[in-house]
């Protein structure tokens, strides 16, 4: 493998793929879409960041990111972990359990909330029953985020299960009998050791929360847009090229400052653990 | 465990059910007699797969699902496995750069990626939506393939290929006899991955129509946002049945975790 020329000729086709078809296009709309130039873009940026009815968008956004990320944590991990102490057949089938809604599209998995969150659904029967009235969770910030939530678990347990699967259970074992309660020893040995894991799952699932766009649009509607939902109508229903570029520059740093920030992190904690 | 550990097995239960009570709870909807999205269902009928499969959008958008998803696996791994074989055996100057420049359409939100084509391919250069779509997916699965068929052949020891030299073959028969069937369980997982992802996505594919042209995800979104019917839940249960079927397929291919599980 001494010769560069033959190895450096594999890699143009899907270079050149990358910049014609990915990196050109995506500089080119962020920056100077057809109708507008940096200037414009720059301009209807700041109205978003200022405008008092588009700020609370980006604050939604961000907020149902953040609480997506903190449920599937908060489940997602225990379930790994669960996965990760289980006997070989069971750990293997609750994993195939835990994977497989990643192989339906979200309009499959989100459209059951409809029927449970609307009006008349399973929520709205139990609500008339128990006497509390009309009870529409639809088209509310907490469908968003329910509907987030089952989207993105999967990727938080199979992130946490990848660090928990290489941690020797031993560890905990040694806690335990050094007179560690249950609790302490996951809270003391177990979490921090799985972190890296985590904090991968963390960051997918708050990148993924805030570009999502099919569960936003079919559980929030036009009542509770995110940045995702606005950006198509932008596009769509206005038709404003520049306007529709300031969104998507918005998104597209949120996400990669989430990025790098976790990059950062987890650097931070593999030098000094 | 579960009389071990109840606040863990609590957790995980309501985990599950909340991965996967919708999906339930659409199948049950899908063989309603009645005509609402109801639960539980008016009576058992199966008029809403009937209705599904006279629906004709939705049998041109499968087609092109289907194709898309073919054309743009095929040109994602004929991009991405000679580029990994390059990241993996060349000496590439800044191969940890070009690396993660291959990895960069996973960061891009898909939706801004989508966009994006649509503004400079579809409406710039007047490509049809069939094409641009074919681009774009293409674009979104080169990183699953490049880093599927890179893991594989990081495991595979590189003298490997040396010995066989060494031993007289020439370049070709080398790749042919001993790289190529290293690769092969990773270009196996990333077509199978590659697929799926393609035929799924909805944030690319969204901008991306056309007179009569649409993926099926797109197609069934639109349909949700205008009608009530369980028509959606029809063809939801019908994907179902096939998403098991591969899901089952890949277990005896490659290990269904290992494939969906990255």
């Amino acid at each position: 493998m001494t010769r560069r020329g033959p190895m450096l000729a594999l890699l143009v086709p899907g270079l050149a793929v990358l910049v014609l078809a990915f990196l050109y296009p995506v500089a080119a709309t962020l920056l100077a879409p057809p109708d507008g130039d940096p200037a414009t873009v720059a301009r209807e940026t700041g109205a978003l960041l200022s405008d008092p009815y588009l700020l609370p968008v980006i604050a939604r956004t961000i907020r149902v990111a953040v609480l997506t990320t903190a449920i599937c944590l908060l489940l997602g991990f225990p379930v790994a972990y669960l996965i990760s102490r289980a006997p070989a057949r069971w750990a293997g089938r609750l994993l195939a359990l835990a994977v497989f809604p990643l192989m339906l599209n979200t309009v499959v998995r989100t459209y059951g909330w409809i029927v449970v969150l609307g009006g008349n659904g399973l929520v709205g029967q139990v609500g008339a029953a128990l006497g509390l009235g009309r009870v529409q969770l639809l088209y509310t910030e907490t469908a968003i985020v329910l509907g987030l939530v089952q989207l993105f678990l999967p990727l938080m347990i199979l992130s946490a299960y990848s660090s928990l699967a290489q941690q020797d259970p031993r560890l905990e074992e040694a806690a335990r009998g050094l007179g560690a309660s249950p609790g302490r020893a996951f809270r003391q040995v177990v979490f921090p050791l799985a972190l890296p894991g985590a904090l991968v799952g963390c960051t997918l699932v708050f990148a993924g929360a805030v570009t999502a766009f099919t569960t936003p649009q079919l559980l929030g509607g036009s009542r509770e847009r995110l940045l995702s939902t606005l950006l198509y109508s932008r596009v769509n229903v206005s038709l404003d090229w520049p306007a529709a570029s300031a969104v998507a520059l918005v998104m597209t740093v949120l996400v990669l400052a989430v990025s790098a920030l976790s990059g950062r992190l987890g650097k931070i904690g593999s030098t000094t653990s | 465990m579960i009389l071990r550990r109840p606040l863990l097995s609590l957790l995980t239960a309501i985990a599950f059910v909340l991965m996967l009570g919708p999906v339930a709870i659409l199948i049950g909807v899908a063989f309603t007699a009645g005509s609402t999205l109801a639960f539980p269902p008016e009576g058992l009928s199966l008029r809403w797969f009937a209705a599904a499969l006279e629906y004709r959008p939705f049998i041109d958008a499968f087609g092109t699902s289907v194709l898309v998803a073919l054309v743009s696996t095929a040109l994602a791994l004929a991009l991405g496995v000679p580029a990994t074989l390059a990241l993996q055996r060349g000496r590439i100057p800044g191969r940890r750069v070009v690396e993660n420049l291959f990895f960069t359409p996973i960061i891009v939100p898909e939706l801004v990626l989508g966009l994006a084509l649509f503004q400079q391919v579809m409406v710039g250069l007047q490509i049809t939506a069939l094409g641009t779509l074919v681009i774009g997916h293409t674009v979104l699965l080169l990183p699953y393939t490049v880093r599927v068929v890179g893991a594989s052949l990081a495991l595979a020891d590189p003298r490997l290929e040396e010995a066989a030299r060494g031993l007289g073959a020439g370049p070709v028969r080398t790749f042919l006899r001993v790289t190529l069937p290293v690769m092969a369980p990773g270009i196996a997982s990333a077509t199978i991955l590659a697929f799926i992802t393609s035929l799924n996505n909805v944030p690319l594919s969204l901008l991306l129509t056309g007179p009569g042209v649409a993926t099926l995800p797109v197609e069934m979104l639109n349909y949700v946002q205008s009608s009530f019917d369980p028509v959606v839940a029809a063809v939801s249960v019908v994907l179902l049945v096939l998403s098991v079927a591969v899901a089952f397929a890949t277990e005896r291919l490659a290990g269904f975790t290992k494939v969906f599980g990255r």
